[in-house]
């Protein structure tokens, strides 16, 4: 068996916030790292940290101190400019509300990260498609969000999050306003990804069922690693709803 | 170019209030057309050309109130490059009533020698010698016989004020400036001569009609350097000027233009910036979406401003077209309007559509700007987080 290399690197992380005076420690000390090819679920109390950690990792907030490398590069010291141009092409994000733009079509929302590349508009168009057929929507791209439910509203922003072909994938509750049948099916798109597109995802989780897809649940609490567990999938379930149960 | 067809749809992502914010902007742009046309007009030179040109009016240099003596004309006729002249005296009272839509402009004038300085003036009905062989006679403007279906034969009784006394006058011609300006009834000096002896001698201001535009440029100095030591000293300007002057008798007609178009201007700017704050607010998460997909802060600016300076670019646009089309019927207005005579001068200026579409394009910049600004600057966690 041949060593994980370590695709996330978290160093000696805190977050704070000042809110008037008092400072708020989000995340204190925090250090780990995700394997290349991981999938990863960030589970805890509201107010751990695990969304602080997830903008963190995604490179759309900054740390007060500590650093996170992601491959190669250290995102936490990365210009504001270097940063959008990096995420861009090196991460997917996934949104608990989906966030499609509602005047774009479903072929126009995943087309937008494409916008930022040189990709002529064939090319665009290629990758575009082949985003859509991953989630399973071809037929569907002519449709604007309110003509689609949520779960596949939740496919398109999956699509538009694999668009450009990251390597990571970050989703914060991406089952948390779906239904459970459109929950799971988004959830085995996801384990899809990990296994077939070689995707290393990382989800903000409250639900044991979603949580128990990953491969390894990092359990926070006030900020701090409680639990690291890698889990096989069958014992995954009851970490997680262990987990879910001491969070609530 | 790629990211056009996204801001097209965000500018008319709630079409209702586009529509408002265009109308908002298209009416205060059609009346900032107007009114620099209106301007030009004033400044515009007289394009008649040859036949009716190098015309200039001599009046009091104290006031257009102040008479001349009629003696005058025969000192100006003697002076090398004048071809005519004749003098114009204003009868101000009132025909039908004392409304403004029943005002137009009356002369007392001399009847053998003013279509000799009009000599552009062309005699469409009637003849101008049965007018001159009619103490009682007038003619009058193509556009004023319109206006009131006047014919020849018709009586016109005009009451005045100034002179206390009531002219029945029997039209004899209808005239026709190819230029516009006909919109004025003259009629005989003689009968208020007659009626008047004191006035008799004295005129408002006398009309030259110079041989061509260097005896123009000439003549003005030339008659005002003879008058200047006289009781009477003069002040001599060109038909355009003058006409010009007596508009601007109402005031200072162009700094209260300047002033009202500059109010509408900041009154559409602060419409647009409204509505483009509004929209932008709106859109708070799907700016920090967008942020999160990598887009830079310098394209989201631009993406938020083009919204703007579309929206601004389409009113321009339309309201300038609004005021092509509107420009012939607003023409057709003036002429049968005391202000007639800017009817020659009031046609397209393209520097005023050029202007009005700047000012439109400025207001979309200036209005989009700040929305644009601070769409750009907010932190993508602030943005995320309003979703809840």
């Amino acid at each position: 068996m041949s060593a994980a290399v370590p695709l996330v690197r978290i160093e000696s992380l805190v977050k704070q916030y000042t809110r008037d005076t008092q400072v708020l420690t989000v995340l204190d000390n925090l250090s780990f790292t995700v394997d290349d090819g991981d999938f990863v679920a960030l589970m805890g109390p509201s107010g751990s940290g695990k969304t602080t950690l997830l903008n963190l990792i995604a490179g759309i907030d900054r740390p007060t101190s500590g650093r996170i490398l992601v491959g190669d590069k250290e995102v936490s010291s990365m210009s504001e400019a270097a940063l959008a141009k990096w995420r861009s092409a090196n991460v997917g994000f996934i949104f608990q509300l989906y966030n499609l733009v509602p005047v774009l079509t479903a072929f126009e929302n995943v087309e937008l990260p494409l916008l930022l590349t040189n990709l002529s508009r064939a090319r665009r168009r290629k990758q575009t498609e082949l985003a859509l057929s991953v989630v399973g929507l071809t037929d569907r791209m002519d449709h604007y969000p309110r003509q689609l439910s949520g779960g596949q509203e939740q496919r398109v922003a999956i699509a538009r999050a694999i668009a450009t072909d990251p390597k990571l994938l970050v989703a914060d509750e991406p089952t948390g306003d779906l239904d459970a049948k459109s929950g799971e099916e988004i959830l085995v798109l996801m384990e899809r990804l990990n296994s077939e597109f070689k995707k290393t995802i990382v989800i903000v989780t409250h639900d044991p069922k979603a949580a128990s897809r990953a491969h390894r649940l990092v359990h926070l609490d006030k900020g701090v690693l409680k639990e690291d567990v890698h889990a096989e999938r069958g014992k995954a379930v009851g970490m997680a709803a262990a987990i879910s149960a001491s969070s609530t | 170019m790629k990211f056009l067809p996204l801001i097209f749809k965000n500018a008319f992502r709630k079409k209702t209030r586009t529509l408002l914010t265009i109308g908002s902007i298209v009416l205060p742009l059609l009346v900032i057309c107007l009114m620099g046309t209106f301007l030009k007009a004033l400044e515009a030179p007289d394009p008649r050309a040859s036949r009716g040109s190098f015309r200039l009016v001599v009046r009091h240099r104290v006031s257009i109130m102040s008479t001349l003596p009629t003696a005058f004309e025969e000192r100006v006729r003697q002076l090398p490059g004048v071809e005519a002249v004749s003098d114009f005296s204003f009868f101000s009272g009132q025909y039908r009533d004392k409304s403004a839509r029943n005002f137009f402009a009356r002369a007392a004038v001399d009847s053998e020698t003013l279509l000799k300085v009009f000599d552009d003036a062309e005699i469409v009905e009637g003849s101008a010698r049965g007018w001159r062989e009619d103490r009682t006679g007038c003619i009058v403007g193509k556009n004023l016989a319109t206006k009131y279906g006047w014919k020849v034969g018709d009586r016109v009784v005009l009451v005045g004020d100034v002179f206390p006394t009531t002219l029945e006058l029997t039209i004899r011609g209808v005239y026709y400036l190819e230029n516009g300006t006909s919109a004025t009834l003259f009629f005989d000096r003689r009968i208020l001569d007659e009626r008047f002896p004191s006035f008799k001698g004295s005129a408002s201001t006398i009309w030259i009609k110079a041989k061509d535009a260097a005896a123009s440029e000439r003549l003005g100095p030339a008659i005002d350097a003879m008058f200047e030591n006289s009781p009477y000293p003069t002040k001599t300007e060109t038909e355009n000027a003058f006409r010009n002057g007596m508009v601007s008798m109402l005031g200072n007609v162009k700094l209260l233009m300047t002033a009202i178009g500059a109010v509408i201007v900041l009154v559409i700017l602060l419409i647009a910036a409204n509505t483009m704050a509004m929209a932008a607010r709106e859109r708070v998460t799907e700016i920090a979406v967008f942020r999160t997909l990598g887009f830079q802060k310098s394209t989201i600016l631009g993406l938020v401003l083009g919204e703007s300076v579309l929206i601004a670019i389409a009113s321009g646009v339309f309201g300038i077209l609004l005021f092509v089309a509107a420009q012939p019927p607003l023409r057709r207005l003036l002429l049968s309007s005391p202000m007639s005579s800017l009817a020659a001068t009031f046609h397209l200026y393209p520097e005023v559509l050029t202007l009005a579409f700047a000012l439109a394009v400025g207001i979309g910049v200036l209005a989009g700007l700040v929305p644009a600004l601070r769409s750009a600057s907010r932190s993508i966690v602030d943005g995320l987080r309003q979703v809840a």
